[in-house]
């Protein structure tokens, strides 16, 4: 889909022409046009570490040791784009009584404090926490890819790829019926406008989540139940017990990382299936291939592009960085880097290193990744075993969006 | 054969364990639980693909000198 590319700023003096490259990481037509594509060209033609004038002006990092690098090292690359003091501040200036403004926390938050927010988190997404909800998780995939399958044709995206992992959340989260209607029409909202990245309308949207949820993380309180609100009410914040405002802002860091992500990534997938039919042969006479498959697919399709800011002036990796300066730790960039992997365009699973960082690196390595690799080995499961070979419908062009979730809008398959 | 960890730096991806539960056991946060590996005759190989599967590479093999 084509998009207005964002003005390009003066460039500040810190920026040589050797670090210079013009790249619309929202907007760039050959980007958009195909993603990952573009980025194994990026690799022979843009600097490893670059600066793009492009949407207010930042940092690229491009190469897998860049961003191995800089996302291990929470000190000089802070994840707390505006400072958590200074967020603090402005609170402070609110008035009082004033809705909380919930924040997606540990995501924005640097050590210590990102570890006594995350600990809670850390038990509920663990690998033993999730493999108990796998059945579960089954199911819900069984009954999407039933449902679609006597259309002989569906969009992947709206058909699996989004219900499922809302549908995951809200099991986890144990939101009565009449709630759910509510979360799912505010997921559609956030999704329709995943290319809009106004940070009023953001806050505006999470108000309503938190609006949505408050009852419910209120009851559980008072009533626990076998789910995850209930449980983050049971652990504590530190030395402190846990606060209805530290329950918002839980339920906003997993509304954002944990949807639109899930979508793209099982929505690549399948993309990738769908025109590689040998693929599908193989993955359908010898299952166990898949949790590899799964790999492989997140190495190839590297999805996610977070955010850093430069806490102190520094040289690094031989590029002079200035305190403030934003950062895009372009993952999908350090997963395609041939110095890591060999023929890095080319999808196989049984390659010698396999060891991707599609989740990050460092102490925000996703917190859903254990969640996310159970959702998408068994909806590729699922898909093959349920569905014949299926292809991508011509009469409907796969489009892509950019972003710090990069992906498909819509996977028309047949079968 | 050994398999050194450095415990400190693990953040929980869990892909040693995905190799073997038993060589690499975890924490209930999904951590690794342990520094060190003493890896029993006939496991290297399968020890070898655990240590290497960390993304975070803090996970050392010392083979046995010879």
């Amino acid at each position: 889909m084509s998009e207005t590319l964002s003005p390009a700023v003066a460039r500040p003096d810190h920026i040589t022409d050797a670090v210079f490259y013009d790249f619309d990481m929202f907007a760039d037509p050959a980007y958009l046009a195909n993603p990952h594509a573009r980025i194994l060209d990026m690799h022979k033609s843009a600097p490893p570490i670059f600066w793009t004038p492009r949407n207010g002006g930042h940092w690229m990092f491009v190469s897998h040791s860049a961003n191995f690098e800089a996302s291990r090292d929470v000190e000089k690359f802070s994840s707390e784009i505006v400072p958590q003091s200074k967020i603090k501040e402005m609170l402070a200036k609110l008035p009082p009584g004033a809705p909380h403004i919930p924040q997606p926390l540990p995501i924005n938050i640097d050590p210590p404090d990102h570890t006594i927010y995350r600990a809670p988190l850390q038990r509920a997404f663990s690998p033993k926490a999730i493999n108990e909800l796998k059945g579960s998780i089954r199911e819900l995939a069984i009954s999407l890819i039933e449902g679609m399958k006597p259309k002989g044709s569906a969009d992947f995206v709206s058909e699996v790829a989004e219900p499922l992992p809302v549908q995951v959340f809200l099991k986890m989260f144990g939101l009565p019926l009449e709630k759910q209607a509510a979360y799912r029409a505010l997921v559609k909202e956030h999704m329709e406008n995943i290319k809009n990245h106004d940070p009023a309308m953001i806050v505006r949207r999470m108000l309503k989540l938190t609006a949505i949820m408050k009852e419910t993380i209120l009851d559980r309180k008072e009533n626990p139940k076998d789910d995850l609100i209930s449980m983050l009410w049971q652990t504590r914040i530190g030395d402190r017990e846990t606060t209805i405002n530290d329950m918002e802002n839980y339920c906003v860091v997993l509304f954002t990382a944990g949807l639109d992500t899930v979508v793209n990534g099982i929505s690549l997938g399948a993309y990738h299936m769908a025109t590689h039919p040998e693929l599908q042969q193989q993955l359908r006479a010898d299952p166990s291939q898949i949790p590899a498959a799964t790999e492989e697919m997140l190495r190839r399709y590297t999805f996610t592009v977070p955010l850093r800011r430069v806490s102190n002036d520094i040289e690094f990796q031989g590029v002079q960085l200035k305190a403030g300066d934003r950062i895009m730790l372009f993952l999908p960039g350090a997963d395609l880097d041939a110095k890591e992997y060999p023929n890095p365009e080319v999808y196989n699973h049984k390659r010698e290193n396999s060891v991707h960082i599609a989740f990050g690196a460092g102490p925000h390595r996703c917190l859903g990744s254990h969640l996310a690799r159970v959702e998408l080995q068994v909806v590729y499961e699922e898909l093959l075993t349920r569905l014949p070979a299926f292809s991508l419908d011509a009469s409907k062009p796969v489009t892509f969006h950019g972003g710090h979730v990069v992906g498909p809008d819509h996977v028309w398959l047949k079968w | 054969m050994k398999i050194r960890i450095d415990k400190a730096r693990c953040v929980g991806n869990a892909r040693c364990a995905a190799i073997s539960e038993t060589l690499f056991p975890l924490d209930d946060d999904g951590y690794i639980a342990i520094t060190e590996v003493d890896v029993p005759p006939g496991q290297e190989q399968i020890a070898r693909r655990g240590a290497r599967a960390c993304p975070e590479r803090i996970m050392i093999i010392e083979e046995d000198s010879k």
